[in-house]
């Protein structure tokens, strides 16, 4: 039984993050609270899980009780035996390099006989399916397979209590899917769950309870079942992505005016070392001035196509000729820019301008400037970088795209992690580029911004699809109707 | 239960210290491998002190207890001594990190040029790694005699025994100049952009 | 299928006799220590890498490693006595490499047969502090991340065409670090909410689900080492130039 009476929160030096908060958690029940970016439901984990007050300093007011015990005068160390936590990015949440390591280390740190704990990650390997990815490198594995493995971690602590952040953002149709198992074990196992999520189609069959918040208070509260009655117009009110769980993959693109101009990929081929070709595409025509969707499961080469395509990987040799021209390796890199998935990587500089005029053949602060007013970050010009939003980061990379008149523009899951909103303002700049006669090529497993925006989808996938095989190429070009919805098996 | 009362190095103060640890040793192992060509011995005292020098500002910013710059830097040395560099980073690494604690702490774990001064100081172990030029140079040179005799002469021509005290304030100097820039970075990034 | 634990040692030797071997190759073969008597065991040190790939069938690396000191053999042999400047520079490297190789050899070794997890157990079993063996651990953890980082950085940098900063040294330096250092300080965070909700706290008494075990090999290298070192110190009573 978790309880909160009267809790407010405020993170040092800001607002407050949550506002007088009373409910109760019950035991067995899962629990999902969801809601816009910024809304609080962060916060609220974090009280749960204790990381507020002891690792997240600012003024906590009310009580947060788990058991009886207030969370505010029991240690982490304690806490952390009765509630485990999952963390929304798979990259910083793991401690050790190698798997079995990670998901004994919860156990390791109560100081359990190792005997115990052995027995403990056997049964948690069989009750998940993780054979396939024990006594290996973390660092090899995808995001989705970390968090499998963080997952496992809490799973093998046998904690009473679990809480999940947001752990569908960085995470494709099939992650979900096995979330999806986890969570139908923990419901099994009557665990109290609390989860903190926006993308909630994929937990629709298992929640007991819903809370709606924003602003940091609890605005609605519903049960599993009504809250599934919701439609769609009512969840996106909310700041909540669809509730039907569509898979990119599968998924059908209403059909494009047949337009004539294209720009064709050849030869692009490419194997890391020691394994099989992963990419071997001969020939590929793709329609100029659309927006192409990349997808295919997770592994199976998606970001590697991008990073071959401007031409970031020195051993792949494509060509792509382009108005008539024919760019290799080195003038892709010129032509082309990838908006990567982790945007910080590549601002470098100290202001928003600076790092459009860089970019700039001549450094001209009036066209920066337009650039800048086009893409509505004229007001955070003077800013830096690292400070700004996510969405406002990846507009800044645009921009910097934009000042170095790149004609073909790649994104690399452009909305993970992104609610409602700012899925929908992701679409919007992706439209604008549209209309600027630019290409857009992105990978995505994001189903509704697909849906929004997409016209042409390359699907990635050798081994299922007939379509390819008779292509014989790996690669498909679909050009279908009707978007159906799919649910995951 | 208040962690700021508490004087003893938590978990988070420890996984910081393993942090930038890492990537001092990086950074310092990037730049050791020039010291193989003999006049890019000299640049051991130069190069790394500036460059580290904005990691450590900000490994500075996470230092609010006794015993994290210790350990950075005996941590440091034991990589140093199992890399073969020499066991003298080990043990002068240890003295002038203990020596810059006090020297933080003075600067009551915030001031700006106490910050500079613990870099400059707790670096010097990267001047230690020439000991065994100075005093020990005829077993160090002995053993490098198949290096030939020219690169014997010319390193030897570099750096006479008058020349460690030089080096000494030399990178001492550096330690300086780079813990100066990192405050400028940091100030120029990193509290613009609100991170620290 | 059931799946179990495999707590099988990733090698042969324990990860302290690794430690100790790499130490005795650096003090005596990369750092020269002890001069002409250390020969024997100059050589011995030299091959005793090569043969610690080969025994966990590193054959790549164990080839490579052939064909360097072979090259190296012969080569030092071609340029003796009277060299020309570019020989004698020829020579000065191809003696470093000879140098540098084994320890560098012993570290690729160390590297890819053990864990992470292993090193720390040997840790705890030389009852090494949490203050030492927790920093330990997030370094080799960080390593793989520095180089992950590093790697996307600089990709992205020559798709911005931004190559060595713009000319200026100054921003080569900063264009690089500061988004790698920007994301430490978010990864130090999470990583320490995360360890920390997983029960990590100094001073208080944890377990490990790896052992390590000295074994009979262990012995004989550990004590091939001790001889080692002391015949560095009293070889030379014994030892009689010619």
């Amino acid at each position: 039984m978790i309880q909160f009476k009267h809790v407010s929160f405020s993170y040092t030096g800001e607002e407050k993050s949550l506002k007088d908060v009373s409910c109760s958690f019950e035991e067995g029940r899962i629990t999902l609270i969801c809601g816009p970016s910024g809304c609080g439901k962060t916060t609220m984990i974090r009280c749960v899980n204790g990381l507020i007050p002891h690792f997240y300093k600012g003024k906590l007011e009310g009580e947060v009780l788990i058991n009886g015990w207030h969370t505010s005068d029991t240690p982490l160390q304690k806490l952390s035996h009765h509630v485990g936590s999952v963390f929304q990015n798979p990259r910083s949440q793991f401690f050790n390099v190698d798997t079995t390591s990670e998901i004994a280390f919860g156990c390791e740190n109560f100081g359990m006989p190792p005997e115990e704990i052995i027995r403990r990650i056997e049964e948690v390997v069989k009750q998940t399916g993780l054979q396939d990815l024990m006594d290996r490198n973390i660092f090899q594995l995808s995001g989705g397979e970390k968090q499998k493995i963080a997952c496992a971690g809490v799973a093998a602590q046998e904690p009473e209590v679990i809480t999940l952040d947001e752990p569908s953002a960085n995470l494709d149709y099939k992650g979900v899917c096995h979330l999806q198992k986890m969570l139908a074990l923990w419901k099994k196992q009557k665990k109290t769950v609390l989860i903190a999520e926006h993308r909630i189609a994929y937990l629709l069959p298992y929640i007991d309870q819903v809370l709606v918040m924003e602003d940091g208070e609890i605005r609605e509260t519903y049960t599993g079942e009504a809250f599934s009655l919701l439609s769609e117009e009512e969840l996106h009110k909310r700041g909540l992505r669809g509730k039907t769980f569509e898979n990119a993959v599968t998924m059908e693109l209403p059909p494009v005016k047949d337009n004539k101009d294209r720009m064709v990929l050849n030869d692009l081929r490419f194997g890391y070392p020691g394994e099989s070709m992963l990419l071997d595409i001969p020939g590929l025509e793709l329609p100029k001035g659309e927006i192409i969707a990349v997808v295919g499961a997770n592994g199976r080469g998606k970001t590697t196509f991008l990073r071959c395509l401007c031409g970031m990987e020195k051993r792949c040799k494509a060509m792509l000729t382009y108005n008539g021209q024919s760019w290799n390796r080195k003038q892709r890199l010129k032509h082309l820019y990838m908006v990567m998935q982790d945007v910080n990587h590549q601002l470098f500089t100290d202001s928003v301008l600076e790092e459009v005029m860089i970019s700039q053949e001549r450094e001209d602060k009036e066209k920066a400037m337009e650039i800048l007013r086009l893409l509505d970050l004229e007001d955070v010009a003077m800013r830096h970088p690292l400070s700004l939003s996510g969405g406002q980061k990846q507009r800044v990379a645009v921009a910097s795209a934009l000042a170095s008149k790149r004609e073909i523009l790649l994104f690399d899951e452009p909305t993970s992690g992104l609610d409602h909103r700012h899925m929908l303002q992701v679409a919007d700049i992706l439209k604008q580029l549209k209309e600027q006669g630019k290409t857009v090529i992105l990978v995505t497993h994001d189903g509704e911004l697909l849906k929004q925006v997409c016209t042409v989808k390359i699907s990635l996938d050798a081994k299922k699809e007939t379509q390819c095989q008779e292509i014989k190429h790996s690669v498909i070009r679909k050009y279908c109707r009707l978007p159906k919805p799919n649910s995951c098996g | 239960m208040n962690e700021n009362s508490s004087n003893k190095l938590n978990a988070k103060d420890l996984i910081h210290v393993g942090i930038y640890t890492a990537i001092l040793a990086v950074l310092l192992c990037v730049f050791a491998c020039l010291g193989i060509i003999p006049v890019m011995m000299l640049s051991l005292v130069v190069i790394p002190p500036v460059i580290a020098g904005i990691p450590y500002m900000l490994f500075l910013t996470k230092v609010k207890k006794f015993g994290m710059i210790l350990l950075v830097n005996i941590l440091l040395g034991l990589m140093l001594w199992v890399t073969g560099m020499s066991y003298y980073a080990t043990i002068v690494g240890t003295i002038t990190g203990l020596i810059a604690e006090f020297i933080y702490r003075k600067g009551e774990y915030k001031s700006k040029k106490m910050g500079i001064l613990a870099y400059a100081v707790s670096n010097l172990y990267i001047w230690s790694n020439y000991f065994g030029i100075f005093y020990n140079a005829e077993e160090y040179f002995s053993t490098r005699q198949e290096y030939g005799q020219e690169y014997i002469d010319s390193v030897q021509a570099l750096l006479p025994a008058w020349m460690s005290p030089v080096l000494l304030i030399a990178n001492f100097l550096f330690g300086l100049l780079g813990g100066y820039i990192g405050t400028k970075v940091l100030k120029k990034h990193f509290e613009k952009a609100g991170i620290v | 299928m059931d799946y179990k634990v495999n707590l099988k040692p990733t090698s042969l030797i324990d990860p302290r006799t690794k430690l100790l071997l790499l130490f005795v190759i650096s003090v005596y073969v990369l750092g020269g220590t002890g001069g002409e008597k250390m020969k024997v065991f100059y050589w011995i040190l030299v091959f005793i890498p090569v043969l610690l790939l080969l025994s966990d069938r590193r054959w790549k690396l164990f080839l490579i490693s052939v064909l360097v000191y072979g090259c190296s053999f012969v080569a030092q042999n071609l340029l003796q006595g009277d060299l020309t400047a570019l020989q004698s520079v020829l020579a000065l490297t191809v003696y470093v490499f000879v140098k540098f190789l084994p320890a560098v050899f012993m570290a690729r070794y160390i590297m890819a047969t053990t864990k992470a997890s292993e090193f720390i157990a040997a840790g705890k079993k030389m009852h090494l502090p949490d203050a030492i063996l927790i920093p330990i651990s997030v370094i080799f953890r960080y390593f793989p991340t520095i180089r992950e980082e590093y790697g996307s950085i600089r990709d992205a940098m020559k798709m911005r065409g931004i190559f060595m900063g713009g000319g200026k040294a100054s921003q080569m330096v900063e264009y690089r670090l500061v988004p790698l250092l920007a994301d430490s300080t978010l990864i130090g965070e999470e990583l320490s909410a995360a360890a920390l909700c997983r029960g990590l706290e100094v001073g208080v008494e944890r377990t490990c689900i790896w052992q390590v075990k000295m074994r009979f090999l262990d012995h004989v290298l550990i004590g091939f080492c001790i001889l080692t070192i002391f015949w560095s110190i009293f070889g030379g009573l014994f030892y009689d130039p010619i």
